[in-house]
């Protein structure tokens, strides 16, 4: 049994969780903190992906950083890389898609913060950047954590942005979901049918120790 | 004051934990595929039609000359997207011509390689516990025949001459209503395998499973399915990729797409 599939959407939704949660903090922060022009535009984009279908956010994103587009030529005349075929286009897709999944509840949790108490910090002096360490994301982890749950889940099953982004090479860009559609398509049936135990486990897996974690019972 | 106990709890170790599991996963599995110093190995884009056919030539092929070949299967238009988009393909095997015409006028496919490599049929397929003897066109109006699946003919060719056929019928606008759209011909299939359509229209090379009994529709009733290949402007071997197309072409891949229903050009 060629469990490839298995190691690429564990290697995906690890590298896109990182960069969700790192990036997706800061959008978090900014948009609970922060008041300025166009923020309830940032704030739609960045829920979109929950809203239109993962085919056409893949077709998106193949047409910003494919071969053809600006983007795309930056990444391959500059920094030597192409994202588009590979399993770096899987992580673009996994992490476009699951970025809106960690927003929202580290955004709530960071704005249920409140105020009172940084305002106190900040009566005795002490900087932004002290704030947010001690006080505004110690108080806010929970959500933090939810959202960073949820992120990966949502990456681990990302379908349809990956099809269209990283395409269907098995060996290369075939993640678990595709190598599933894949065997379901070809009616190997005994295929699909692993894969698709593999997958129920590991997810359940995941969310269980995550559940307990949260729960601070590890 | 219950909030302050959390205050050590943050996190930290997720994301260290992440990192190390990360770093330990290639030593628990190794990727399939790795390439052995100086194998060759060639990345086929292949219409859905092709899954069954395409599989045992590059079984032999494979053996036969010690070239990989690696099978990305999907919907003739997607495919040409991804090909345009920059997709690493050495080869492009489409169900409809239009996609390599045009992908070789953009300057993605080289276009003296373009060729014919088969026809597809299409045939009226009709599941066996339906059992209300469609042997006709006309015998979708049948109400037994309550969804009739066929695939999405805006970007599938055997959609496209399904609903070619179901016009030249005069059925078109009658069925107008319990027409279903697989997204590709093998999904059509599938929604006649597994008894959710009662019948539908897909290509003769899928046609041969268990569940469903089949009909050849009148090729004069739709536009011929003119499936083409091209060899990839940004393939690394395309030497290599010539070979494979020939051996599609040649006698064992040809013996292979007629015993799978494709129609040979001479």
């Amino acid at each position: 049994m060629n469990l490839f599939p298995l190691y690429l959407t564990v290697k995906v939704s690890i590298t896109a969780t990182i960069f969700t949660a790192s990036a997706g903090l800061v959008l978090a922060w900014i948009l609970a903190k922060k008041e300025f022009f166009g923020k309830t535009v940032l704030d739609v984009l960045i829920m979109q992906p929950l809203v239109i279908p993962p085919t056409v956010l893949g077709y998106y994103l193949l047409s910003a950083f494919g071969a053809g587009s600006p983007i795309g030529r930056f990444f391959e005349d500059v920094l030597g890389m192409q994202i588009v075929f590979t399993w770096k286009g899987a992580v673009l897709a996994s992490l476009v898609s699951s970025l809106p999944l960690f927003v929202k509840p580290a955004k709530a949790a960071i704005e249920g913060v409140g105020n009172e108490i940084e305002d106190a910090a900040r009566l005795l002096g002490k900087t932004e950047w002290y704030i947010i360490r001690t006080i505004t994301l110690p108080l806010a982890w929970r959500g933090i954590a939810a959202g960073t749950v949820m992120a990966f889940a949502r990456a681990t099953g990302e379908f349809g942005a990956t099809l269209m982004v990283a395409g269907n090479i098995p060996g290369r860009t075939q993640t678990l979901p595709i190598a599933i559609y894949d065997a379901v398509q070809s009616g190997d049936d005994y295929t699909a049918n692993l894969l698709v135990g593999i997958i129920t486990l590991f997810s359940f897996l995941v969310l269980y120790i995550a559940e307990r974690f949260s729960k601070g019972r590890f | 004051m219950g909030q302050y106990k959390n205050k050590i709890s943050f996190p930290v170790m997720i994301p260290i934990l992440l990192s190390l599991a990360f770093a330990a996963l290639p030593y628990l599995f190794s990727p399939a595929n790795a390439a052995a110093a100086g194998e060759r190995i060639i990345t086929v884009a292949a219409a859905s039609d092709l899954n069954f056919a395409f599989k045992d030539i590059a079984a032999v092929f494979e053996k036969e000359t010690g070239i990989k070949v690696i099978l990305s299967f999907g919907s003739t238009g997607m495919l040409a997207k991804q090909i345009s988009g920059g997709a690493p393909f050495d080869l492009f095997f489409a169900a409809d011509r239009k996609y390599l015409d045009d992908l070789s006028v953009k300057g993605h496919v080289i276009p003296s390689s373009v060729e014919l490599y088969a026809l597809g049929v299409i045939v009226l397929a009709v599941h066996k516990s339906s059992g209300t003897g469609v042997r006709d066109l006309k015998d979708l109006l049948k109400p037994g025949i309550r969804n009739i699946a066929i695939a999405n003919p805006d970007h599938a060719p055997y959609g496209r001459a399904a609903m070619e056929a179901l016009k030249s019928a005069g059925l078109r606008d009658k069925l107008k209503d319990k027409l279903v759209y697989g997204e590709n011909i093998r999904q059509t299939l599938q929604f006649i395998q597994t008894g959710n359509a009662q019948a539908g229209i897909v290509a003769l090379s899928l046609a041969n499973v268990p569940e469903i009994t089949y009909v050849r529709i009148d090729p004069a009733l739709h536009n011929p399915i003119d499936q083409a290949v091209g060899i990839v402007q940004t393939s690394k071997d395309p030497e290599a990729a010539m070979s494979f197309k020939r051996y599609v072409m040649g006698p064992f891949g040809s013996q292979v797409m007629k015993k799978y229903g494709f129609i040979i050009p001479q």
